[in-house]
């Protein structure tokens, strides 16, 4: 899978960079609208993430000429400002999906996983961690062979963790996926914390080993961990 | 000058109207007058008629004609030689009176009216005429003297104006000099007020009470700002600390990943602390769109309540909501229920374990009153009024404590008066829990969307 990134800001596209390359995509730079314009006609990639603020051209004028080009490569817009018409005006430029800077990059990861997925189904029925298994239909979780007791909101909390496995799910994810809570604030960061606590407790702590890991100032992460 | 003209004009006409009266009225005196002898001469009695019943009623010109042949049978001294027409012209002084102007030889401007008369189965005409001149002589001196006033007074009258309104437009000079002095810097400037009951003093004092509230906001905005930059240098001074202290000396990769993720977790502090001044600074500059619907005020509550629930549980709280279903309002029922969390929020955090929280809703007066009450160590009269302010916290040391910025209760305070409501913390009675804080929030009731016959008025 082969991604642009137009960003202007050479930390963050560096970052950006290296932390897509280690998610094993193959990345491509560009500092500046032009830039990115040119890469996109002379190669052809499956993504594309875009800045909005770029010196030069900015990011809705890029993709308003991709567009009118007839060029049909997703796009993920990165907006600094978190201003609803922005995102409008994305949008009906024709970006498939925006971020709000500053980002988690486990969200920017998660976004372009969604984006690339795109019109391919994977909904499994049940998913297995470990000896952790997750039945999406009959809503119920095990581990081993003993069936564990879940609140319905501990059951999506969980199917979002085992869907991600081995991937860190930041909070805003949780916040906007599993809770459905249009902003984040600060009550519900308490919230999600509480609910990964019971989680736990039901989860892993009657087990010899833990599924359930905070990776910490980023998020949680169901991951198989060799003990 | 054009009044002048206009006045003049009106007195001419008024003038000649009056002439024209006295003129019809002489011709039907003359009419009586009239006789002839018996030699067929015409004889006319004027020494009955001989003072004039008017000033302007001098000069009359008096001259009979024969109908048809137009044979002048008789003309007065004053017309001598001169005539008032030839002949008749048709139906003239038939019907009524014929008035026209003329000229003498002279120029002398003259009115003259005719009349058809029969004297011993004769049919005559009589012309009777008067000269208008001295109607024009009173035209000519109003108008002279209205020149003659206008030109004298208008220099006078304009001085005297002018240094009238030099006078009263003094204090409106003060004021101009002293508005110009005002600056955001300056904003302590006020207007003088000589008299509160006059336009100028009114208008003074709404341009104080104005500057007094611009100067309100400029000081909150001040502080503000000054309280946004510290809030922004406590978790940059983290990151920084943490940062440079890791790099120190070399260290096992738990440290350092330790070390990133404390950083991290400032990070996430700023981005929060951002996200709320934007909210703060959209709800300032009034672009806050409200989703306007209709909704019991129990429903956000519960919601709240919902959400926040697992946070009481585990400190084993009792969280009870209670209230008539009745109390329904109009507005944008997310932006409530933010407030609802952030005010449920701060009652969790402040409750000691086992403390209950207790939030109700009622219906009074036309207005929905939600009281939310807890057990904590309450507010203190002195911070009543301030707990609302941005950053404002009664206790200092506990700013760091659940992550929040202390924007929570301002940006509730904010939602709800954007739903034209009030938030109070009440100091007194009115509460079931002995200890605590009591908040106090009022909203309109929406009345239009209650079902009949519920009884509310």
């Amino acid at each position: 899978m082969r991604i642009l990134v137009v960003e202007d800001e050479p930390k963050l596209a560096l970052a950006v960079k290296s932390g897509l390359e280690y998610d094993g995509y193959e990345v491509d730079m560009a500092g500046t609208g032009e830039e990115g314009f040119f890469l996109v006609h002379s190669s052809s990639f499956d993504l594309i993430v875009l800045d909005v603020m770029l010196p030069g051209r900015n990011g809705f004028e890029v993709l308003a000429t991709l567009r009118r080009d007839g060029n049909k490569t997703p796009v993920l817009l990165l907006t600094a400002k978190d201003a609803i018409e922005d995102r409008v005006q994305g949008l009906d430029a024709g970006a498939d999906d925006y971020l709000v800077k500053p980002f988690a990059f486990a969200e920017l990861l998660a976004r372009i996983r969604a984006l690339l997925r795109r019109g391919k189904p994977d909904v499994p029925a049940t998913l297995i961690v470990s000896d952790l298994t997750v039945d999406f239909a009959s809503r119920s979780a095990t581990r081993g062979d003993r069936r564990i007791d879940l609140t319905a909101r501990e059951f999506e909390l969980l199917c979002y963790l085992i869907q991600n496995v081995g991937r860190v799910v930041s909070r805003e994810m949780l916040a906007r996926d599993v809770w459905k809570e249009a902003d984040r604030h600060s009550p519900l960061d308490n919230v999600i914390d509480v609910h990964i606590g019971r989680l736990r407790r039901k989860v892993d702590e009657p087990f010899p080993k833990a599924l359930i890991n905070t990776v910490r100032g980023v998020g949680f992460v169901i991951r198989d961990e060799v003990p | 000058m054009l009044y002048a003209v206009l006045t003049s004009s009106l007195l001419l006409w008024e003038l000649r109207r009056q002439l024209y009266r006295y003129a019809v009225q002489d011709l039907e005196t003359v009419e009586g007058l009239l006789s002839f002898s018996s030699h067929g001469q015409v004889l006319f009695e004027d020494d009955y008629h001989n003072h004039p019943q008017s000033k302007f009623i001098q000069e009359r010109y008096l001259e009979v004609l024969s109908i048809p042949d137009g044979e002048v049978l008789f003309r007065n001294d004053r017309l001598a030689k001169e005539h008032l027409g030839h002949s008749s012209f048709a139906g003239e002084g038939k019907d009524g009176y014929s008035p026209r102007l003329d000229h003498l030889s002279d120029g002398t401007r003259i009115l003259v009216l005719s009349r058809e008369h029969r004297i011993h189965g004769k049919r005559i005409l009589i012309r009777l005429s008067y000269s208008e001149e001295p109607l024009y002589v009173q035209y000519r001196r109003l108008l002279w003297m209205f020149v003659l006033c206008f030109s004298l007074t208008l220099p006078i009258a304009g001085f005297a104006s002018h240094a009238l309104a030099r006078r009263l437009l003094r204090p409106l000079k003060d004021m101009t000099c002293r508005a110009r002095r005002i600056t955001p810097e300056e904003l302590n400037e006020r207007l003088p007020v000589e008299n509160s009951h006059d336009e100028l003093g009114q208008l003074a004092q709404v341009f104080n009470q104005t500057l007094d509230r611009l100067a309100q906001s400029f000081a909150r905005l001040k502080n503000f700002t000054a309280d946004a930059s510290h809030e922004l240098r406590t978790p940059l001074a983290s990151i920084r600390g943490v940062g440079e202290v890791s790099l120190q000396r070399e260290r096992n990769p738990d440290e350092y990943r330790e070390a990133i993720g404390s950083m991290l977790e400032e990070a996430e502090r700023l981005t929060r602390l951002a996200d709320s001044l934007l909210v703060m600074s959209h709800a300032d500059a009034g672009q806050v769109a409200l989703q306007r619907g209709s909704f019991r005020i129990l429903e956000p509550m519960r919601e709240a309540a919902e959400l926040l629930g697992v946070l009481a549980e585990e400190k084993s709280q009792s969280l009870r909501i209670e209230g008539d279903e009745r109390a329904i309002v109009e507005g944008d029922r997310l932006i409530l229920r933010q407030a609802f969390v952030n005010f449920l929020h701060n009652a969790v955090k402040f409750s000691p374990i086992g403390g209950t929280i207790l939030l109700r809703a009622r219906v009074e007066n036309s207005k929905v009153i939600v009281t939310i009450e807890d057990s904590g160590p309450g507010i203190p009269v002195e911070h009543a009024d301030r707990v609302f302010d941005r950053f404002y916290r009664v206790d200092p040391s506990r700013s760091r404590e659940g992550g929040g910025a202390g924007l929570g209760l301002a940006i509730a305070k904010w939602a709800v008066e954007a739903h034209r409501g009030t938030v109070a913390v009440v100091t007194g009675s009115e509460r079931e829990i002995t200890s605590g804080a009591v908040l106090r929030i009022e909203l309109p009731l929406n009345i239009w969307t209650l079902p009949l016959g519920s009884g509310v008025r």
